[in-house]
Parts: structure tokens; sequence; C-alpha cells
């Protein structure tokens, strides 16, 4: 055997440049990337480390303006713990309300598909229509929430959610909710009919009640798909802006501030573009700490299913 | 006497909520073509006789033919840059071998950890170094920076599905890269290619936070900075605003009737399989 023509050692040695080759498929992806995520981002550093004028940078100014975020601004401060209390909020409701949903759908026996269709829908409308529907649905005297509320005698016709400095974030919740719910059912509920039937007959033979077949069956076998929908509604839910600035621009007196929304007027309203750009970095920074923590807690689990 | 058949308690409550939740989108509709004194006199009656006149006139004082000819613009090219860039980087990933794999993962899956609004500040600076301010292909450029990494993740599920062999035995008998991908993989995972596009063309469209920031000339609005602006000119018109939003949410909302099926399939799969 003639080893320099094998036809496998010169496929192997082919193989090489083939990778090489291969890698140019994904290169157009990174070179975006380098340029409107990367450059920005160094540029954001910069930005968060200078005073500016305008959009230009004057002098550096170190770390200034984030001890002046983190330990000097009640704004900032009620910015941040707004959006991690709305993220907690939302990543346990919004899964819990996904799931529920699923289970009881899974066991339609007809109409699964309209059911499906009537809690998906408002994820394909747009937030600018969302918000403008809500606030006419949170309105007093005029909004069916004050309207039902006072019929049931919880709330009076002049009641108004979006006003209310104790209601506006759960105000604007119950919107998110509503809009994102969907999604999370639906994720859930593909999963749901791909379990194998048998471990629930299983599950019955063995005695075990309806309650009993969810914690023991349903629950753990999804832990692939909670986990990518907790991170997935983590990530989405530490940016929000549209949503919150549509309905209350963070108001009343910064009771719904986020941190997006805190970047967008600090920048684009105050002109304070160095300042708002620490302030993203912090949030960044906060991204960053409860992807790890949530991929840490939760990976596990979901890769001993998928095994 | 006929048994009723039982209803059970969990289709009952099923029924009410989802009820509950098209009632906004119901009421918007109806809205649209009540007249702005009917929105108010009898918020719950049927709208009848239609007021159709709110759509035309929300379509001219709004500016809506402009913007919608803007949206469209900017969801076409977004979503063209979207599957170029993923159908070619997912079929990358899927060839590359497991360490650099994963490397290149990472810096795809990026933009999901460090959202637009952490990098809007420094990218207006760029935009506006560049001339991109006001530019329909600039704000498509951040909207495909924002949509690549879901679309690569979900295609490199489907592309993981087509066997292997079949890609080297196409290799083998002398076909080129480009070849195998266009007439062996795109095929194979139309699916997947379809759901992307639609997930892609919905989000583009209703996106509203890179507008906001990016676009402040009127004549390069999209449908949503219109429709903001429309609530806030025509406030005291409210046949009208409804009108304008009915508009606005009547494409992705088609869209998603249409493809309902091959849109869930192809959101889910992608979403279980990592």
């Amino acid at each position: 055997m003639v080893i320099g023509s094998h036809p496998r050692r010169a496929f192997l040695r082919r193989s090489h440049r083939e990778g090489a080759i291969d890698f140019l498929f994904i290169l157009p992806t990174l070179a975006l990337l380098a340029g409107f995520l990367f450059y920005p981002l160094v540029y954001g550093l910069v930005l968060s480390v200078h005073d500016t004028k305008g959009f230009d940078l004057t002098s550096f100014v170190g770390l200034d303006h984030y001890a002046h975020a983190i330990l000097g601004d009640a704004v900032f401060h009620q910015a941040l713990l707004n959006t991690i209390l709305f993220t907690a909020a939302a990543v346990v409701l919004q899964t819990g309300l996904g799931l529920s949903l699923a289970v009881l759908v899974a066991d339609v026996k007809r109409g699964r598909t309209l059911l499906r269709l009537a809690f998906f829908v408002p994820f394909v409308l747009a937030s600018v229509a969302v918000g403008a529907v809500w606030k006419f649905l949170y309105a007093p005297y005029f909004g069916v929430v004050p309207t039902v509320g006072s019929a049931l005698g919880l709330s009076t016709q002049t009641f108004a959610p979006l006003g209310d400095a104790h209601w506006a974030l759960w105000a604007i919740m119950a919107a998110f909710l509503w809009r994102f719910a969907g999604f999370t059912m639906v994720v859930y509920l593909a999963a749901i009919q791909a379990l194998p039937h048998e471990y629930y007959e299983h599950a019955h033979l063995e005695g075990a009640g309806r309650f009993q077949q969810f914690r023991l069956v349903t629950w753990p076998l999804l832990w692939p798909q909670t986990f990518v929908l907790v991170l997935l509604t983590t990530l989405g839910t530490l940016r929000i802006f549209d949503m919150v600035w549509l309905m209350t621009q963070g108001g009343p007196s910064h009771a719904t501030e986020t941190v997006a929304t805190d970047i967008y007027s600090t920048a684009f309203r105050f002109l304070n573009v160095g300042y708002a750009q620490a302030m993203a970095m912090v949030l960044l920074v906060v991204i960053l700490l409860m992807t790890v923590v949530e991929y840490r807690l939760l990976n596990r689990r979901a890769e001993a299913v998928s095994s | 006497m006929t048994r009723l058949p039982r209803l059970r308690w969990s289709t009952a409550l099923l029924s009410g909520l989802a009820v509950i939740w098209l009632y906004p989108v119901a009421w918007t509709l109806s809205n649209a073509i009540k007249s702005s004194a009917d929105i108010y006199r009898a918020p719950w009656d049927v709208p009848w006789p239609p007021a159709i006149g709110n759509i035309g006139a929300a379509w001219s004082r709004g500016q809506l033919g402009v913007a919608l000819a803007n949206s469209t613009f900017v969801t076409a090219l977004t979503v063209a840059g979207v599957l170029v860039l993923s159908v070619s980087g997912a079929y990358s990933l899927t060839r590359l071998r497991p360490p650099r794999r994963a490397l290149l993962l990472i810096l795809v899956l990026a933009p999901l950890i460090i959202p637009t609004e952490v990098l809007i500040v420094p990218l207006f600076s760029m935009f506006r170094a560049l001339g991109l301010i006001n530019s329909l292909p600039g704000l498509a450029l951040t909207n495909i920076v924002g949509s690549v990494s879901f679309a690569t993740v979900i295609l490199t599920g489907y592309f993981r599905t087509i066997p292997q062999d079949l890609i080297d035995a196409a290799r083998v008998d002398g076909a080129g890269r480009l070849q195998v991908l266009l007439r062996i993989v795109v095929p194979l995972a139309r699916p997947g290619i379809l759901a992307v596009a639609i997930l892609v063309a919905v989000l583009t469209w209703n996106d509203f936070a890179g507008p906001l920031v990016l676009i402040q000339k009127p004549d390069a609005f999209t449908v949503q900075l219109a429709l903001t602006r429309f609530s806030t000119l025509y406030a005291t018109d409210q046949g009208l605003t409804f009108a304008g939003m009915a508009i606005v949410i009547l494409p992705p909302l088609l869209l998603f009737l249409v493809f309902q099926r091959s849109f869930i399939q192809g959101l889910t799969a992608g979403v279980v399989r990592h």
C-alpha cells in the first residue's frame, strides 16, 4: 500500500483547506458584527469615560460617570430596580402563564389550533399599536379596565392605572404578558405534544393523578424549553424600552423608568451622552451577570434531559 | 332527554381566556371603522354601517402611503440580508468542527446578549459620522445585526437534521459548495427558512426603538413612527387613530395568519432544538 496515494489520506489533507473554505461562509456575518456590534461596543466604552458636548468627546473623566450612576443617581437606581423587578416578574409570570396555557391547550380535543392562534396573535402586533390600545383600555371613565373594575367594586371609574405610581409598572406588565405569553405557550405546547405517551401511561398505572403527572413527567422533561425560554425572556426584558416608552415614557415621576428609557432620555433629550453610555455599560454588566447565573442554574438540568 | 356533552372546566376557562386575549385586537379593528363619536358613545356596539371614511382619511392625512413604502423597503432589505448571512453562516457552523464551532457560535450569539439598547448611543454617533441618519438602508443594517444571530441559530438547528452523507456524496460527485448549499441544503430546510423570513419580517416591521433614534425626517418615517406622530397630531380623532393602527398591524397579522402553521413550527423547532 502506497501511503501517499491513499485516497483517504488525500481527502484528509484536502479537508484542512476544506475547513478554511467552510469558514469563509460565516465571514460576512462576523465582519458585520465586527463593524456594527464590537466596534460600537468599544466606542461605547470610550464614550462612557468621557465628557461630551453633543455627541463629541471633550475631556477624559475616568470612571466618574460610573461612580455617579452607581452612587449618586436616584433616578438610575429607580430604573435599575424597576428593570430587575420587571424582569424577575416577567420570567416567573410569563413562564408560568405560558406553561399553564400550554398544558391546558394540549389537553383540549378540538379547537387546539384556534386556541393557539388566539393566544399567539398579540405577538405579531407592533408595540406602538399594543401600547396605544392598552392606554385606551386603561383610560379612566372610558377604558374597559376601570369600567369593569368599578362594576366589580374593585376600583372607581376615575382609576388611572398608568397614572398611578403604585400600579403603572404592573399595568405595563399586564400588557407585556398579554403580548408575550403566547410565545412561551407555543414553545411549550410543541414540546409537550412531542413527549412520549408511554411516560404518562406508566405514571397513570402507578396511580399518579393529573397534578402528579405534571410534576413528575411534564415539568422535568420540559427543562430544555424552560432553560431557553427563561434565558430569552430575561434577555428580552432587561432591555425593555418600547412598551414602557409608548405607554408612560417612564413616568409618573420615574415610577416606570427602566434603564433603557433612562438611557434614551439622558442621551437624546438631555444630551448627556457620555453619562448615558456609562449607564448602558452598567446595564450590559447586569445582562452578562444574569445570563451567567441562569446558565449555571439551568443548563445542567436541561442537558440531563436532552441526553 | 338528550345528554349535553359535559363541558370540561378547562375548556370553559380556555375559551374565556381566548376571548379576553382577542378582545383588544377585535376592538382595535372594529374601532377603525367607527366614527370617533361612536367610539366614545357606544364602545361595545358592532360597527354598522362601517365608517370606511376613517381608513381613507388616515391614509392621506397620516401620510401612511410613504411610511408603508419605507417600512416595506426596510423589511425586504433586512429579510434578504438576514437570509443570505444566516443561510451561509448556518452552513458554515454545521460543517465546522467542535472547538472552532463553539467559539464562532458564541460570537454569532453576541447580539442576543448585547442588545441594541446598550449600543444605541455609539451607534447613533457612528451613523451620524457615516451620514446614515435618516437612511433606510442604514436602518436595515441595524435590523440585520439584531436578527442575524437567532436566524443563524434556528437555521443551524435545521441544517443539522440534513444527513452529512448526502452533502459529502454530492461533494464527491464534484458539486461545488455553493451548488450543494443551493440545490440540497436550502430546499431541504425550506420550512425553517420560511419561518425565519416571516419572523424577521414581523420583527423588522414592528421595530420601534431603531427608527425612533435613527430616523428623524418625516419622509423617511417607518409606519411605526408615522403611527406615533399620528396619535399626537390627531389625538382627538380616535376613529382616525384606530384606522391608522389597523392599517399598520394588518400586514404582519395577515402574514402570520397565512403562514401560521409553518411559522409556529419553524419557531418552535428552532427553540426546542437548542
